[in-house]
């Protein structure tokens, strides 16, 4: 229940959603990686405010913050994915390197 | 007690969030995802954040079931049954994220961190409302624009074939242009 | 009044220069308008004389020009109108099938308009635009036949020689301006001490070259290459006589100086002996004409120099009626018989006796035989020289003899029964008569040469002397007036006995070489100078920009070597070098979204890095 054990939680959740984003093809799955990012945040938001500063409600609203990040994230990703595919016929990230300098 | 059932939480947490990325199946995915979700949840409530924590639970458990139905509408391989990856780079990812973990963890041991200064108040869920209904409300007011403009931009790229393409570029076309009959 | 000021030269030259300008339409009825306007000159020239216009117009600021009919221009204008009129009529009457008469006419009058603008005009400027017209017409004139190269080349080289003599006059007119600030011809003296003598020099230079004296007399014998009116017309009253009188009109000027007017004198007086001499050794008529042409107006610009201003006046009219008698006379037996060579000319004044009396008139006259006019106008300018100095005296004296010996020479060749080796047409084809027109003027012509001389009437000198102007001068003596017809008549007796006898050293038959001379000492080492200029200025000046053209190309070479290709090499490197950095650049942008992630993911973590380390 110390701030440190939250804190490592909140990493390990944070790697593993990295991890995810960095490695997985299909864009759902890389979505969920940065679910899993957030994840962390959200962790370790909740656990600055209740060790550090639980007076004030600024960690509260971080993790607000993230957790609306998070749907708005989720959103646009189905949004753009729904666009490739119509557009593709395309769900994997390899496939769309539109970036590409 | 509480320490028990934090470990058990944070554990289940990272576990389920592991799991998203070893299962085949996208179903079984998810659902470790939504776990993961569930035990942070959990770790919320147990800081007395229950409001926080239940707004967490409630909201993952509709993302996972919209996930869910995108999931089948999109993957090549919704049930895992057959057996492949689809990876790029495992390894770099796994250094990286590796030396992410190790680089935080070694934040999170080494940093001196501050003191707690006070106590949670009575009822932080209350707090948390003033907050944002008060010093914090540009916070919420930005928030507020960034889902309205989200729904907006989501729902223009998902469109298929708006009133535009439809009745052309002024609006002028009394009989839509549709490659089938019946509306869009 | 000022109405005939104005019209007395510019009717000629207008009418002239409009006839000139016509070209070969007008030359059916150029030679009628031409008498008509050279009547109406004479008119104006005689009204002129009576009247006395004077007319003054601005030219330069604080320069107004003007010209003026006083003393000596009044007997002048008379003069050159008479004389132009005379041989216009003559000019009318020859046979000129197919010529430009138009032009010929048109250059005439416009030629007699600026000899009127010289005489009256009363300062340099003025004077000097008529005397450059003047050239100009001669140079036209004689070259008129200008299909012959020959007679174009003798124009040039007539035309070169006078513009060789007039600079002078724009030396004066800038020495006058220096020295005194005024161009009047009456003010000249008034200038410093030095300008003074350099106007006087360039007057002298000037007049010299228009009338043909030492050294400049080849161009005389070069002006032969003109039709025969020109000649008379050339030689009597205008372009020769313009310097003697332009002299006789400058006489104090000349005399100011100190210099001038010996030298003049010496230079007339040995004009008039050494070309009587040429004129005695030539066998062409129209050649010895024009030697002795520069013997007789050595004479006035003899008088010029010893100050007998009426004296040379009254022999330049007289010589004016003579020596356009005398042409007109050679150039009738030139279209009628085809030849101006003495030997051939046998019998010439039998074949046409009005011709030939006139003719012997005029030689006479010439050869100052008493009582003929130019005996008498002679010995006046020769009184004034004994007066001034015993051996001018004497050079003249023998100036004179030798005019006779020279004018009997030519009348003797003429009388001359022909014999079997005369031939006609050596030069043309004659047409064996003389017209009625070509007649008309000569007699007229022969009685003023014969009768002239009554000016030496003593009563008759006094009012000459008044109406010229000028120091007061004696009457020629009657001693002097023995001596010069005793002496002239023996001369002309011996070269009638002589005849064809009389000795022809090659130095005068060929003009005491003169021409050679200029062509050797002036002409070819000018023509070396400017070729040898020519090449400073190939070589040299046109070189040394070249050399910088082209030391600049091979410096531009070698810096395009040395330094461009370095500098661009390094130029091109920094291109290359960012170029490759730019695929540097493009490598990471790999396009897939997980490279992106893991760029940022490592960044930030060198990021962190930073940040310990820093703080």
């Amino acid at each position: 229940m110390s701030l440190e054990a939250f804190l490592l939680s909140a990493s390990a959740l944070f790697a593993v959603g990295l991890y995810g984003a960095l490695s997985q093809q299909s864009i759902v799955m890389l979505m969920m990686g940065l679910e899993l990012m957030v994840n962390g945040i959200v962790v370790a938001g909740a656990a600055f405010w209740f060790h550090v500063s639980p007076t004030e409600p600024d960690g509260q609203v971080v993790v607000l913050v993230a957790i609306t990040v998070m749907a708005l994230e989720m959103a646009m990703g189905f949004a753009v994915v729904t666009a490739l595919f119509r557009a593709r016929d395309v769900d994997v990230t390899d496939d769309a390197g539109d970036l590409r300098g | 007690m509480q320490v028990v059932a934090f470990w058990v939480l944070a554990v289940g947490a990272v576990a389920g969030g592991v799991a998203v990325f070893v299962v085949d199946s996208m179903a079984r995915a998810t659902f470790a995802l939504l776990v993961s979700f569930l035990c942070v949840g959990g770790t919320l409530s147990l800081i007395e954040l229950q409001y926080l924590g239940v707004l967490v639970v409630l909201m993952m458990i509709m993302e996972m079931l919209i996930m869910a139905v995108f999931m089948i509408m999109y993957m090549m391989n919704p049930a895992g049954l057959m057996p492949m990856t689809m990876v790029h780079n495992p390894r770099g990812a796994a250094a990286v994220a590796g030396s992410v973990f190790a680089g935080l963890a070694a934040g999170v041991f080494l940093t001196p961190w501050p003191d707690r200064r006070g106590t949670p108040p009575p009822d932080p869920t209350r707090a948390l409302g003033e907050a944002i209904m008060g010093p914090k409300m540009l916070v919420m007011m930005v928030i507020g624009v960034a889902i309205l403009a989200t729904m907006i931009a989501s729902v223009v790229l998902a469109t298929h074939r708006g009133r535009y393409d439809r009745h052309g570029d002024e609006l002028r076309e009394r009989r839509p242009a549709d490659p089938g009959g019946g509306g869009a | 009044m000022s109405v005939l000021g104005w019209a007395l030269p510019f009717v000629p030259a207008v009418a002239g220069g409009v006839l000139a300008v016509c070209g070969r339409r007008a030359d059916r009825f150029a030679p009628g308008v031409a008498l008509l306007v050279a009547c109406v000159t004479l008119g104006l020239a005689i009204a002129a004389a009576v009247t006395r216009p004077v007319v003054r117009a601005p030219m330069f600021e604080g320069l107004p020009v003007g010209m003026a009919v006083d003393g000596p221009s009044a007997v002048m204008v008379v003069t050159v109108a008479g004389a132009a009129l005379a041989v216009l009529v003559f000019a009318a009457g020859e046979p000129a099938v197919g010529e430009a008469r138009a032009r010929f006419f048109g250059l005439m009058l416009v030629f007699v308009g600026a000899m009127l603008v010289t005489v009256t005009a009363t300062d340099l400027a003025l004077l000097l635009m008529a005397w450059e017209v003047m050239g100009a017409m001669s140079y036209a004139l004689i070259g008129f036949w200008w299909h012959e190269p020959e007679r174009v080349r003798s124009a040039n080289i007539a035309f070169l020689t006078t513009r060789a003599g007039d600079m002078g006059l724009y030396v004066a007119a800038g020495a006058a301006l220096a020295g005194s600030g005024t161009l009047t011809l009456a003010r000249l003296t008034e200038g410093r001490d030095p300008w003074v003598d350099l106007v006087a020099a360039g007057v002298v230079a000037a007049a010299l070259g228009k009338s043909a004296q030492l050294p400049f007399s080849f161009w005389l014998s070069r002006a032969m290459a003109g039709p025969s009116p020109v000649s008379a017309l050339l030689h009597s009253a205008t372009m020769v006589a313009a310097g003697a009188y332009l002299l006789l009109r400058l006489e104090p000027l000349l005399a100011a100086t100190g210099w001038a007017a010996p030298l003049v004198a010496w230079v007339g007086a040995a004009t008039a002996s050494l070309l009587g001499a040429v004129a005695l050794a030539q066998t062409d008529l129209k050649q010895l004409l024009a030697a002795s042409t520069c013997a007789q107006i050595g004479f006035m610009v003899m008088a010029a120099g010893v100050g007998a201003v009426a004296g040379g006046t009254a022999h330049l009219v007289a010589h004016a009626a003579v020596k356009s008698l005398l042409f007109l006379g050679a150039g009738a037996w030139l279209t009628a018989l085809g030849t101006k060579d003495l030997s051939e000319l046998h019998g010439a004044a039998r074949r046409h006796r009005l011709v030939g009396i006139t003719f012997a008139v005029g030689a006479l006259a010439l050869a100052g035989v008493p009582p003929l006019s130019l005996w008498i106008t002679k010995d006046t300018v020769l009184t004034a020289a004994a007066e001034e100095s015993t051996a001018l005296y004497v050079v003249g004296l023998a100036a004179a003899v030798v005019a006779a010996a020279y004018a009997v020479k030519a009348l003797a060749a003429v009388v001359r029964p022909a014999d079997a080796a005369t031939a006609f047409d050596t030069e043309q084809t004659g047409t064996r008569r003389v017209g009625p027109l070509e007649n008309a003027p000569l007699p007229l012509l022969a009685v003023v040469a014969a009768g002239f001389g009554l000016v030496g009437i003593p009563a008759v000198w006094d009012a000459w002397n008044r109406l010229v102007g000028g120091p007061a001068e004696h009457a020629p003596a009657p001693v002097a007036l023995a001596v010069s017809g005793g002496a002239a008549l023996a001369a002309a007796y011996a070269a009638a006995r002589l005849g064809p006898r009389v000795p022809r050293p090659s130095v005068s038959a060929d003009w005491l070489h003169l021409e050679r001379a200029v062509d050797l000492i002036l002409t070819r080492p000018v023509l070396a100078l400017a070729d040898a200029l020519a090449r400073f200025d190939d070589k040299v000046v046109d070189g040394a920009v070249r050399s910088t053209a082209t030391a600049g190309r091979r410096l531009a070479a070698v810096v395009d070597r040395g330094v461009e290709v370095p500098v661009d090499g390094i130029v091109r490197g920094i291109g290359r070098g960012v170029g490759h950095v730019g695929d540097l650049a493009r490598r990471p942008q790999t396009g897939q979204v997980h490279t992106y992630y893991a760029q940022a993911a490592v960044l930030l973590m060198v990021l962190a890095v930073i940040l310990l380390l820093v703080r």
